[in-house]
């Protein structure tokens, strides 16, 4: 890895008195704490008593946790605690702070059930319940397959005997969170299978023309009120569709996010935008590939300051290994940026596994999850020598059964050896989470050192600025953005505003 | 089917899968990468001959049929769930029958008084003269006797026969059991309660044994009992771990903190003339890490005589106990500085989640202390300073991942760093800790729990080699006697080669 530095602290090893074991011992904790992320960040004088405000909340979290590890709730699942970490001011100073940017988000797990739940109570929603809950706009009753009977769901709400049990059991379909989640979801398949069905659900609901462009321009006020400026939006296109059935091409949704990215921006003259990573789901051939391929430069043409790149979605160790697509990939290289999944896997030595060696060869600006990288060490070093930025998503890892002590994620170890990590939240509206406060939230406090503090913050939050697909010129532009922003909430600073 | 090498594999796999459509050159750096990465893995360095490569491919076929059928059907994979739940499954593994088969070298991480299981514990409690005293919240006392002890007992003392006798013998011993393991048949409550909790449990267990152990008639069976079991688990040498105990005689005569270790040796002599391929026994003297200084250096002094009396016996010292509980070893420095030109240590580090805490930083003191291997470092993988230096100076990491899974530290073993040492070719010995509390076997669990849930898919026989003569390499053996171990090894690895050989047949 990259500690080649740190042979010279270790010559002679051993010390001649107690003196000099101690001084040699803090000689090697200081480069450590100096290779970890953030370790070269230099805080002002304002910054450096933020940060002692900040480091007296966590100390007393984590040491609380550390005396008493039955209350120490992120070795548990985050459906478990997630309602107490509200409470904590070490997250309510991260929710203030200003992240940058989310990098790896996918668009129709953006915003949660509360949200989606809303949008049924819209005209001309039709409803159908089978196994499955089936939802369509339509001017007429729908005939896509359906083993009940489509209705509107005004009067299925309405001739329900109990409309807020309605709406609660219709709730259920627009979250993975449950009270009991070891017992519903034993495994990484019922997890995936519920994960899955439930974009299988909303699908057909959001990708109604209108509701689309409300819900993405909402999303993107969810994500700026969570103090994120800047999103890098994966999206697998689906077909938008009117009332009266029209069904319109992948295309129109990808001008669609334009459209709507640039009246957000009007809107809100303090938001850097958003860009669009086209994903389509990894389980299929090559043909089928090609047309992805197409697609993906059909869109750069026609939007290229909206369009970021290419990536493939989808449970990554039951679709396609990228080795399966590389004469195509390769073929696109110099077309089209690739933001791959990969590594979003605990097998070790599978085909799954090794996406990662073909991310880093297909010259992937950056890889989502990486989740598998400590068991690659030469991938680890292309990592490093290449500057491909690592998009970590703690939550959703943890949700969808890699991790369960968090502290076992493999971030921790890229913290330490100061790879270059983006946080990001995955489908944060999946599972009920913020933006992106929660997962900047446990990282610090679970899964990075105890020691490391708002320089790490700080590191991650230009991270995610210096590793988006920004233009060099948008990104200076960004980073000067971003500084503006972060001296307001360190001059803004309250600590006592914490205290309750 | 001849033997192909992995990189062979790899590359038969590209063209299948990609015919002539990806460039030679891509194809060229794709195996330029993995094979630089399968270079540095554990293992990596061995060359097989003819009968290992065949061997290589019989275990293969099993290990990546299992491993196949698990990544087909991930909610019977076992390795994600809690040990307990899968424990009694392990025997019906054909990989699992093959490592039992084949001799593992040494077992350098293992606590003595808790090398025996349950079921052994239990027949020792069948020795005459032993009295038990049951307080009201149900902890138990154990006392050999002539008379009722006089020890003190919040109840009363009563002979542990008469008790047998009275009822339900069978009821009775089953409950018994219960306060020599952790182990009831599966997971129920193990994996939500917190790791002190847990400790608490474990603790317990092993101040219950220690009770039924330090009666020195006992105290032989039980260790010969402990040596046998890790025997005919196919280990030729132990390094025990154990702290210095007074033992005591049926006439309440208690013996000297050194008779122990005499003990010990003896009885380890005595297995040795018995048993010709069982190479020895030495021992790391323990003393409880959340101990005074004077406590401690008392140990230290009398592991001193130890060392003096029986040099050839002792290895070395080491702290014990719950790393998070305890004291730190940079808090206990100026002792262990003083002591360290004296006795070798083998220091846990870093059996902990906590990063950046001072348990965590028990890593830096154990390699700046010149710690010759390292309990655990379950931490190891969050400090690159470290990585380097234990490849740099050649520290051992002990590692127990049955262990560490049943204390509390790691939920699904894929994510043990283990994976990463192996991968960066760290040099690791595979361990047991306390096999006999989990009911585990002396070694063979912990490695085919690694060899199928913690290495690579990919990771072949030559990973099995590595370790099993890492566990020599890493002994505190002198060389004459380490060669004699390596032949012992090596006969016996033979022997094991041709017995996989005759199972080709099943393929």
């Amino acid at each position: 890895m990259r500690a080649v530095i740190f042979i010279l602290f270790f010559y002679s090893v051993y010390a001649s008195n107690i003196d000099e074991y101690f001084d040699k011992r803090y000689r090697i904790l200081k480069s450590e704490s100096r290779t970890s992320l953030g370790g070269n960040v230099t805080l002002n004088d304002k910054e450096a008593a933020v940060n002692i405000c900040l480091m007296h909340y966590k100390f007393k979290e984590v040491d609380y946790w550390f005396d008493n590890p039955r209350y120490f709730n992120c070795s548990r699942h985050y459906f478990t605690y997630k309602q107490y970490i509200k409470t904590s001011k070490v997250y309510r100073i991260i929710q203030d702070m200003p992240k940058g940017a989310a990098l790896h988000v996918h668009d129709m797990g953006l915003l949660g059930p509360h949200y989606l739940l809303n949008i049924t109570y819209q005209d001309n929603l039709y409803v159908c319940f089978d196994n499955n809950l089936h939802l369509l706009f339509a001017n007429a009753p729908p005939k896509s397959p359906c083993d009940g009977k489509w209705q509107l769901m005004n009067k299925a709400r309405n001739s329900s005997n109990n409309i807020t049990k309605f709406d609660a059991d219709l709730r259920n379909h627009f979250t993975l969170f449950v009270k009991n989640p070891d017992t519903i979801y034993p495994s990484i398949r019922e997890t995936w299978r519920a994960f899955m069905k439930f974009f299988i659900t909303v699908q057909p609901m959001l990708s109604y023309r209108p509701i689309w462009e409300q819900y993405f321009y909402d999303a993107l006020k969810r994500f700026k009120e969570d103090n994120i400026m800047y999103l890098e939006v994966r999206s697998i296109l689906p077909n938008l569709y009117e009332l009266d059935g029209t069904v319109y091409d992948p295309l129109v949704t990808a001008k669609t996010y334009k459209k709507v990215i640039k009246n957000f921006m009007k809107d809100h003259r303090d938001f850097l935008g958003a860009k669009l990573i086209y994903a389509p789901p990894r389980k299929v051939d090559r043909v089928k590939l090609e047309e992805y391929l197409e697609l993906a430069k059909r869109i750069k043409q026609d939007m290229s300051d909206t369009f970021a790149g290419f990536d493939l979605v989808g449970q990554e160790d039951l679709g396609s290994p990228l080795i399966e697509f590389v004469p195509q990939l390769l073929e696109s290289a110099s077309e089209l940026n690739y933001f791959f999944h990969a590594g979003e896997t605990d097998w070790y030595g599978t085909l799954t596994d090794e996406n990662l060696v073909d991310a880093v060869l297909l010259g992937a600006k950056r890889l989502g999850h990486a989740y598998a990288l400590p068991k690659h060490p030469q991938v680890l070093n292309e990592v490093i020598k290449k500057d491909i930025g690592l998009e970590v998503n703690v939550i959703s890892n943890a949700v969808l059964s890699l991790v369960r002590d968090i502290r076992n994620h493999p971030l921790s170890a890229f913290l330490a050896h100061g790879l270059p990590v983006v946080l990001s939240s995955d489908d944060p509206g999946v599972w009920e989470a913020d933006p992106l406060s929660e997962d900047f939230y446990i990282a610090f406090v679970a899964v990075a050192s105890r020691l490391s503090d708002l320089r790490l913050l700080k590191q991650l939050a230009i991270n995610s600025l210096k590793y988006s697909a920004l233009d060099s010129i948008s990104k200076v532009d960004a980073l000067r953005k971003f500084n503006y922003k972060w001296n307001e909430f360190i001059d803004n600073f309250d600590c006592s505003k914490y205290q309750n | 089917m001849a033997f192909v090498s992995t990189t062979s594999v790899l590359f038969i796999l590209f063209i299948s899968i990609s015919g002539k459509s990806i460039p030679n050159s891509y194809i060229e750096n794709r195996i330029n990468l993995i094979e630089r990465e399968v270079d540095m893995q554990l293992g990596s360095e061995l060359v097989l001959n003819d009968d290992e490569k065949l061997a290589n491919e019989i275990l293969m076929h099993w290990k990546q049929k299992e491993i196949e059928e698990s990544f087909r059907n991930p909610q019977y994979f076992n390795f994600s769930k809690h040990y307990f739940d899968y424990k009694n499954d392990i025997p019906k593994s054909k990989v699992y029958q093959i490592i039992r088969g084949m001799p593992k070298g040494a077992v350098l991480h293992v606590h003595s008084s808790l090398m025996l299981s349950a079921d052994r514990l239990l027949n020792l409690t069948y020795e005459n003269n032993l009295y038990m005293c049951k307080n009201e919240i149900g902890d138990l006392q154990f006392r050999f006797s002539e008379d009722i002890p006089k020890w003190p007992c919040h109840t009363s003392w009563v002979l542990l026969s008469d008790l047998r006798s009275l009822g339900d013998a069978t009821k009775f011993d089953e409950s018994l059991k219960n306060y020599f393991t952790l182990f009831s048949g599966s997971s129920r409550g193990c994996d939500k309660i917190d790791i002190n909790t847990i400790w608490r449990k474990f603790e317990k267990i092993s101040n219950v044994i220690s009770q039924l152990i330090i009666y020195r008639p006992v105290t032989e069976k039980f260790f010969y009992e402990a040596l046998n079991e890790f025997y005919n688990d196919n280990i030729q040498y132990i390094e025990i771990r154990s702290g210095l105990k007074s033992l005591y005689e049926l006439n309440g005569t208690v013996h000297d903190k050194l008779y122990m270790p005499r003990l010990y040796r003896d009885v380890a002599e005595r297995f040795k003339r018995d048993h010709p391929d069982f190479v020895g026994v030495k021992l790391i003297v323990t003393r409880h890490r959340l101990k005074t200084d004077e406590e401690i250096r008392k140990t230290i002094n009398l592991a001193r005589q130890v060392k003096q009396e029986m040099p050839s016996f002792l290895a070395g010292f080491d702290l014990v106990g719950q790393e998070d509980l305890g004291r730190s070893l940079s808090d206990i420095l100026p002792l262990l500085n003083e002591a360290k030109n004296d006795l070798k240590y083998y220091f846990h580090g870093g059996e902990t989640n906590w990063y950046g805490t001072s348990t965590d930083e028990n890593l830096f003191d154990a390699v700046l202390l010149g710690s010759k291997r390292i309990g655990h470092a379950y931490g190891l993988i969050k400090h690159p300073s470290l990585l380097m230096a234990v490849k740099q100076y050649d520290i051992a990491l002990e590692v127990n991942v049955v262990s560490n899974a049943v204390l509390g530290l790691v939920h699904d073993v894929r994510n043990h760093p283990l994976a990463t040492y192996l991968a960066l070719g760290l040099p690791v010995v595979l361990s047991s800790d306390d096999p006999g509390v989990w009911g585990a076997d002396p070694l063979s669990h912990d490695f085919y729990i690694t060899f199928m849930g913690v290495a690579s898919k990919r990771a072949d026989l030559r990973l099995l080699k590595q370790l099993a003569i890492n566990s020599i390499k890493y002994s505190t053996l002198d060389i004459k006697n380490k060669e004699a171990l390596y032949s012992v090894f090596h006969t016996k690895w033979d022997v094991f080669i041709k017995q996989v050989l005759t199972l080709s047949t099943n393929l």
